[in-house]
């Protein structure tokens, strides 16, 4: 299974690769992706099982890039990991297409409570 | 006074605490308390830094050279969610983050991009505490926004490895007339 990891920050990536092993996916190709831009490009080149990806980042941001994969025509499960939580941005993600919201703060227990289900 | 649609709209609920005629903006210290700021700032540590980091909330004075990373919060409330420390413990800060991947030599870069993460996962979570709708910033790292209004402040200071960090709620606005810009004793 290949999972794609979407964030304008390198720290944060790796920090979201960290707890996908400490949850117990450390079987999983990992592919990494800077912003939203990078992200749909790399759906496309290759073919990742899921998307985690951040919202706020330059140049695309994550809605804009799930609501394209969507427009054309992917449904690759996608998540997001993001900073911001609310209500309106939940519902926003669940609107477009997204399975699930982390909000960061995160823990390898709350990664396992969203992910087990979606990953084999 | 008339008020405006977008001013109504935008209004938070109104307790009519530390009110009064002529206001038409709320300061951050009526929208949130330092206990919630630490509160964010301790689960935004522990999840990022490591789980035996606890913040200690203890004022120390900053060192003469600090750096500052913050994200702008832009709705019914304006301004920007601030930490600040010295050089050095931004670095170490760097380092946790990393963990076992952090490279021997940790270069500016990536301070500016660990100390940066920080900011936006304090600040997004004092945005979802903050009257909605509003927008955040991408983090910024340098010399922090300077304070405008010295009553639109919430500042908790905290030891973090007995080192001073700064976390500041800070409106981006002056005063309006007629309010006083010294907060309230």
């Amino acid at each position: 299974m290949k999972i794609l990891v979407a964030d304008d920050s390198r720290v944060m990536r790796q920090i979201v690769i960290r707890t996908l092993r400490q949850a117990g996916y450390d079987d999983h190709d990992i592919v990494e992706a800077e912003d939203g831009r990078d992200a749909l490009d790399k759906v496309s080149a290759e073919a990742p099982d899921l998307v985690l990806s951040d919202w706020n980042m330059p140049n695309m941001t994550g809605i804009e890039c799930l609501q394209a994969l969507r427009a054309q025509g992917s449904a690759v499960p996608f998540g997001f990991v993001t900073s911001e939580g609310s209500p309106e941005m939940r519902e926003k993600a669940a609107n477009a297409g997204a399975l699930f919201l982390i909000a960061k703060p995160f823990t390898e227990d709350t990664f396992k409570e969203h992910l087990d289900g979606v990953i084999a | 006074m008339t008020i405006s649609p977008e001013q109504w709209l935008f209004s938070p609920p109104d307790t009519g605490e530390r009110r009064r005629a002529g206001d038409t903006r709320p300061v951050a210290g009526e929208l949130i308390d330092d206990a919630t700021v630490e509160a964010i700032a301790q689960e935004a540590w522990i999840s990022l830094v490591g789980e035996e980091e606890v913040l200690v909330p203890l004022p120390a004075e900053l060192p003469p050279v600090t750096v500052s990373s913050w994200v702008d919060v832009v709705g019914p409330w304006t301004g920007s969610v601030v930490l600040t420390t010295g050089p050095a413990t931004a670095e170490e800060l760097t380092r946790a983050l990393l963990g076992p991947a952090c490279p021997p030599v940790v270069d500016e870069e990536e301070v500016a991009d660990a100390f940066g993460e920080i900011a936006n996962v304090v600040g997004g979570n004092v945005k979802a505490a903050l009257p909605g709708p509003s927008g955040l910033s991408l983090p910024q790292v340098g010399e922090a926004p300077e304070v405008r209004n010295p009553a639109d402040l919430v500042r908790v200071d905290v030891l973090w490895r007995g080192e001073p960090v700064s976390i500041s709620v800070q409106g981006a606005l002056p005063a309006l007339p007629g309010r006083p810009a010294h907060p309230e004793n």
